[in-house]
């Protein structure tokens, strides 16, 4: 029961985040030196006709009802159409952006949970040994190389050099995806990757210190045992928290790797339709972008109270 | 007993100052940055120190003002959101209930947004160039000040002191200017050093995107972009500015980082 109400609070909190988005890119979008309805109606239109379309777009209506109506319409997933071009829907072109973006991301935060989890706790074993001071360094590396610093550096070595990997995802394809999408994956994880692995070492040597498992050790439980069920165990909660905020770097190093890659994803799309000003695309973009990241931050929550008894204790 | 001084920090302010002197100095020294001065890919020479780009302009003063550009959006966004940051997290506290409850939930509500989203969504809807970066970047900024200094206002208020100010009859601007505040400038100036950093990381990414810095204006992002273009011919030029951005960012984090438990009374 406490667990449901803790839910329904995080639940809740999210909804407000995601009104919140909407508010900003609704605002943003009302700021937006364009006017839908003088591009709707071509260049060619008279006053006349801007103000009958403006009229049958229900642009002249106040902002507070323009509002709820465009979050209903955001509800159903209905962002309008693209300014310029075909004028194509932009629910399709997010519909064909969105998966790619989705799936290196989330490849990238499995690849920096899993390794930056192990070195942090490799490293906390090997406290101020040899294995713990090169891990730091590592970690210190990749919090402060950008990624853009990181991505050329990568790209020269392995694909112009050596050339074991593709340059650019390309249209037509000769490898299987997991070549090309190898280097983005592997840059766009580096960051989050040096934060976990940070965080995993400070919290798994302040659990190690403690008494339970002073008393783990010295009742003869195997050391592997003591490392993962009992101080790991204890020591992952903080980490699994930021796992959800480093979703946000992620999304940042996500508009920088597409770019680089030219990977037809979503961050390639709003950095284009910037430069075109289109401001449809642009504001579903990001409010989109923003979704994901608030909806995996609400996922990461709730996991929580599910892992750790006393969260879900506590939680009332 | 005297701390000894870390010696990443010491390096990083040292490699700092010479950064700021050398982004000063050197653009007056050599020609603008924007002239062709040379043929273009001339390797490192004596007259062009690290040769030249691809339309032949010189590397080490295009880096020199790179760095006057990335420094000084640096400083100036963190001014502007230190003061916006001190300004709110001290309303939060001393205001009436109806300001400051509004005024912290906005400042919650601001981490909900991913900080780079908001910067793009605000150059979208404007357009490129510094003035926007900096405004853009200082919106995202100041919630992380505003958070810090409610905090630590909140504990220092009820300590012996402020209430011993507030006692022999100051008045609350007084008291938080003259008996509270003071006590948190280190430790915001330790602060603002990994904030600009971060900032200085934000403005480079954005140029390299394409929607911060223009050109003709040099920026270490776009020269990093450019130099990506021109990568199967000469990789070499991707360095000067690849160098320049990380070595900052490094000494910015360790002399921010070093200060930080430098100023901390509880490690003193």
């Amino acid at each position: 029961m406490r667990l449901a109400r803790a839910v329904g609070f995080r639940l809740l909190y999210g909804l407000l985040s995601l009104i919140f988005i909407t508010f900003v890119t609704f605002v943003a979008n009302e700021a937006a030196p364009a006017d839908p309805a003088v591009i709707f109606a071509g260049e060619k239109a008279s006053l006349a006709d801007v103000q009958l379309i403006r009229h049958r777009m229900g642009l002249d209506r106040p902002w507070y009802v323009r509002y709820g109506e465009s979050l209903w319409k955001d509800a159903h997933l209905d962002f309008g159409n693209s300014y310029y071009g075909t004028q194509e829907p932009v629910g399709e072109i997010l519909k064909r952006d969105v998966p790619l973006t989705l799936r290196v991301s989330l490849l990238a935060i499995l690849l920096a949970s899993a390794i930056g989890i192990f070195l942090g706790t490799l490293a906390a074993v090997y406290e101020n040994r040899f294995v713990d001071r090169s891990v730091l360094t590592l970690s210190t590396l990749g919090v402060t190389l950008p990624n853009f610093v990181l991505a050329p550096l990568l790209v020269y070595v392995f694909a112009l050099r050596l050339n074991y990997l593709p340059q650019n995802w390309e249209v037509t394809r000769v490898a299987p995806d997991f070549f090309y999408l190898l280097l983005p994956v592997v840059i766009l994880a580096a960051r989050p990757m040096a934060m976990l692995t940070r965080l995993t070492r400070a919290s798994m040597v302040d659990t190690m210190r403690q008494e339970f498992v002073r008393m783990a050790i010295a009742k003869g439980v195997p050391t592997f045992r003591v490392i993962v069920r009992h101080s790991l165990r204890n020591a992952i909660l903080p980490v699994i928290t930021s796992i959800g905020t480093s979703f946000g770097y992620l999304l940042t190093g996500s508009f920088v790797i597409e770019t680089i890659f030219t990977l037809p994803g979503i961050g390639r799309e709003t950095i284009e339709a910037i430069q075109a000003r289109d401001y449809p695309i642009v504001q579903a973009c990001i409010l989109v972008t923003g979704m994901m990241f608030v909806i995996l931050n609400m996922l990461v929550d709730m996991i929580l109270p599910i892992l750790d008894p006393r969260i879900r204790e506590a939680q009332v | 007993m005297k701390k000894r001084k870390d010696p990443f920090m010491v390096a990083g302010l040292i490699y700092l100052g010479l950064l700021l002197i050398f982004a000063i100095v050197w653009p007056m020294l050599r020609y603008h940055y924007d002239q062709s001065v040379g043929r273009p890919f001339e390797p490192p020479n004596g007259k062009f120190w690290l040769g030249t780009d691809e339309l032949g302009r010189d590397v080490l003063v295009r880096v020199a003002y790179g760095a006057r550009v990335s420094l000084f959006v640096g400083f100036v966004v963190q001014a502007i959101s230190l003061t916006l940051g001190v300004l709110v997290g001290v309303l939060g506290i001393y205001s009436k209930k109806w300001i400051a409850t509004p005024l912290m939930r906005f400042t919650d509500g601001m981490f909900a947004f991913p900080d780079i989203l908001l910067a793009i969504l605000i150059i979208a809807i404007w357009k490129a160039g510094v003035i926007p970066v900096i405004v853009a970047l200082a919106v995202t900024a100041w919630p992380a000040y505003a958070r810090l200094v409610y905090t630590q206002v909140a504990t220092l208020k009820d300590r012996e002191f402020a209430v011993a100010a507030k006692a022999a009859g100051g008045s609350t601007f007084y008291v938080v200017t003259r008996h509270i505040l003071p006590q948190l400038w280190l430790i915001l100036f330790a602060v603002s050093m990994v904030e600009i950093a971060a900032t200085i990381l934000a403005e480079s990414t954005l140029s390299f995107l394409g929607i911060g810095v223009q050109p003709p204006m040099p920026s270490w992002g776009i020269m990093i972009e450019v130099a990506r273009e021109n990568m199967n011919s000469h990789p070499e030029l991707l360095l000067p500015p690849c160098i320049a951005l990380s070595v900052t960012i490094f000494a910015l984090n360790f002399a921010g980082d070093g200060l930080r438990a430098y100023f901390d009374p509880k490690t003193r």
